[in-house]
């Protein structure tokens, strides 16, 4: 009897210092050093090789990693959340398993979901995005989303509508890509043109926060057609452009100047074009 | 084949009541299990990585069949000494290795069999619960997909049959086996690594290596080849010219590796 009791003893205290160890152990381990030496994805001829005949579920545990990493970094409290490095190291990870398998398309989305509005990195993900599309023929949104890029971060609008039309090529492509493609390369009606492609984007996309900002930049531009609109009017009815926004009010041709939803006021240049105090909000941010 | 028959039966009996096969079958049934699990981690495209998963669960199970369950159904006669009441019976050393082989061939198929069916189990479940996130899915590539790998396998066993003939141990056929199955499933990848201009690879190849390279590519069985899980999980398309040579390639790998073996044996003394 003093023996089994001994014995349980002996036990509890092992198990208890298991406990204690595990938790310590992986406390202590998240303080190790993970600088960007650890941020090394092997050039993708050699995992391709090292894969052996596992390429697919590599190609899959690589993609997970990444998004496991990015999920764990939605609760640091540092300031940029994600540092240049792992960036880089996302970017490398997802390049990796799109080359083990390119035609998995999960990465693709999660990297142009990711690298074009938190990291800035437009052309690197075009390229990603070039990449999907080239083997998913079938595919239409990978060129439409390298159109979307081109158009909105880098206003490189020929080489948006390039994409577009490839797009529009592919089958079940929604047919308003044709005539939002012709209108950016003749710069016709740029600001209805901004709306419908945006208003395209907004249907494709999940994430709440980019909806968003999708939304308020509508309702920016729709503000900013209205008032355009109204000053083609007035130079119909007074034959010369108005100098101040207000004018558009006290001549009655619109009821009240639209509210900037950045915040901001619209005004009109010299050349009477319409712009807002949050030029900048309004213009896509452009980092290189 | 009456002299063969009772050979292939009692090797096929032998593999089937080995306690690894229970082992292999229950890692395969807990990778199906994550197969469900992982899946539904990804966002879109579900039914690939369900695809993915449970074709590598097929091929690395049946591979431990073949390396541990089929090399020592061929050590065991020799280890245990009863190769000599074999042999004392009315049939050639070649037929025993025939016969024995096509016991592999079947214990192999067997197996593959039960896992299949579980694979596809797996799969039916997530389809069902997921059935948006299977764009393009095909049982058909499916089904091809893992006749292939099948194949493969029994290329592997048919190649570990020819290292069992002369070696003395086997492990050593293990380990060769082993060596066999990375560089036949590294070899295409290598050589197309190697044949890239050398600007663009950033160094140059020697001749020598060139040459050995070329020289492997031939004389080791070339287990990429049969290797379309990446297709069979997009559906993409697949030649039926592309299936035939290689199942050619297959059947006469395995003719040649089997014959060698026969040949050898012949001459091989027992302790």
């Amino acid at each position: 009897m003093r023996r089994t009791i001994a014995i349980a003893a002996f036990l509890l205290v092992l198990a208890s210092l298991h406990v204690v160890a595990l938790g310590r152990s992986t406390v202590e381990r998240k303080q190790l050093p993970r600088g960007e030496g650890s941020a090394i994805v092997l050039p993708s001829p050699l995992l391709k090789i090292a894969a052996l005949e596992f390429r697919g579920l590599i190609s899959d545990y690589l993609f997970l990693d990444s998004i496991a990493f990015y999920g764990e970094t939605l609760n640091r409290t540092e300031r940029p959340r994600i540092k240049e490095w792992e960036w880089r190291w996302l970017y490398q990870t997802l390049t990796a398993s799109t080359d083990l398998d390119p035609y998995f398309l999960d990465p693709y989305l999660f990297g142009n979901a990711f690298f074009t509005w938190e990291a800035g990195m437009i052309r690197e993900t075009n390229d990603l995005l070039a990449k999907g599309s080239g083997y998913r023929t079938w595919d239409w949104m990978l060129p439409f989303f390298a159109g979307f890029n081109n158009f909105y971060f880098l206003q490189e609008n020929e080489k948006a509508a390039e994409f577009l039309m490839e797009a529009s090529r592919r089958p079940d492509a929604d047919p308003m890509l044709v005539s939002i493609a012709s209108k950016l390369v003749f710069k016709e009606k740029k600001t209805e043109t901004s709306i419908q492609f945006l208003e395209e984007m907004l249907q494709r996309t999940d994430d709440e926060s980019i909806r968003q900002r999708f939304t308020t930049r509508i309702e920016a531009l729709r503000g900013i057609l209205l008032l355009e609109q109204a000053v083609v009017q007035y130079q119909k009815r007074f034959h010369r452009k108005p100098q101040r926004i207000e004018l558009l009010v006290a001549k009655g041709i619109i009821q009240n100047i639209p509210q900037d939803p950045y915040g901001g006021k619209f005004y009109l240049d010299p050349s009477g074009s319409v712009k807002s105090t949050t030029e900048r909000e309004l213009m896509p941010h452009r980092k290189q | 084949m009456t002299t063969l028959w009772p050979i292939a039966l009692i090797t096929f009996k032998e593999g089937i009541r080995n306690r690894a096969v229970y082992g292999i079958t229950l890692v395969a049934l807990l990778l199906f299990g994550a197969t469900a699990l992982v899946a539904t981690m990804v966002p879109r495209e579900v039914g690939k990585v369900a695809v993915d998963m449970a074709l590598s669960t097929i091929s690395f199970a049946g591979l431990l069949v073949v390396l541990f369950v089929g090399i020592n159904l061929m050590a065991k006669d020799l280890d245990k000494r009863t190769i000599y009441t074999v042999l004392s019976r009315p049939i050639s050393r070649s037929q025993y290795i025939v016969g024995k082989f096509l016991g592999m061939i079947m214990l192999i198929t067997v197996t593959m069999g039960i896992l299949s069916f579980l694979a596809i189990s797996a799969i039916v479940m997530l389809k069902t619960i997921h059935g948006g996130f299977f764009t393009r899915f095909s049982w058909q590539a499916i089904i091809l997909a893992d006749c292939l790998t099948v194949l493969m396998l029994i290329v592997l066993s048919a190649v570990s049959f020819l290292f069992a003939s002369f070696t003395s141990s086997s492990f050593i056929t293990l380990i060769l086996t082993i060596i066999t199955y990375i560089i036949g499933q590294s070899l295409s990848g290598v050589k197309a690594l190697l044949e890239t201009p050398s600007h663009e690879l950033g160094f140059t190849v020697s001749p020598v290596t060139m040459n050995m390279v070329k020289a492997s590519y031939y004389l080791f069985p070339n287990l990429s080849l049969f290797d379309i899980k990446l297709q069979a999980a997009h559906d993409l398309p697949i030649s039926s010219s592309f299936v035939i040579w290689t199942v050619v390639y297959g059947l006469v790998y395995i003719a040649i590796s089997i014959t060698l073996a026969a040949l050898i044996f012949r001459k091989k003394e027992f302790p």
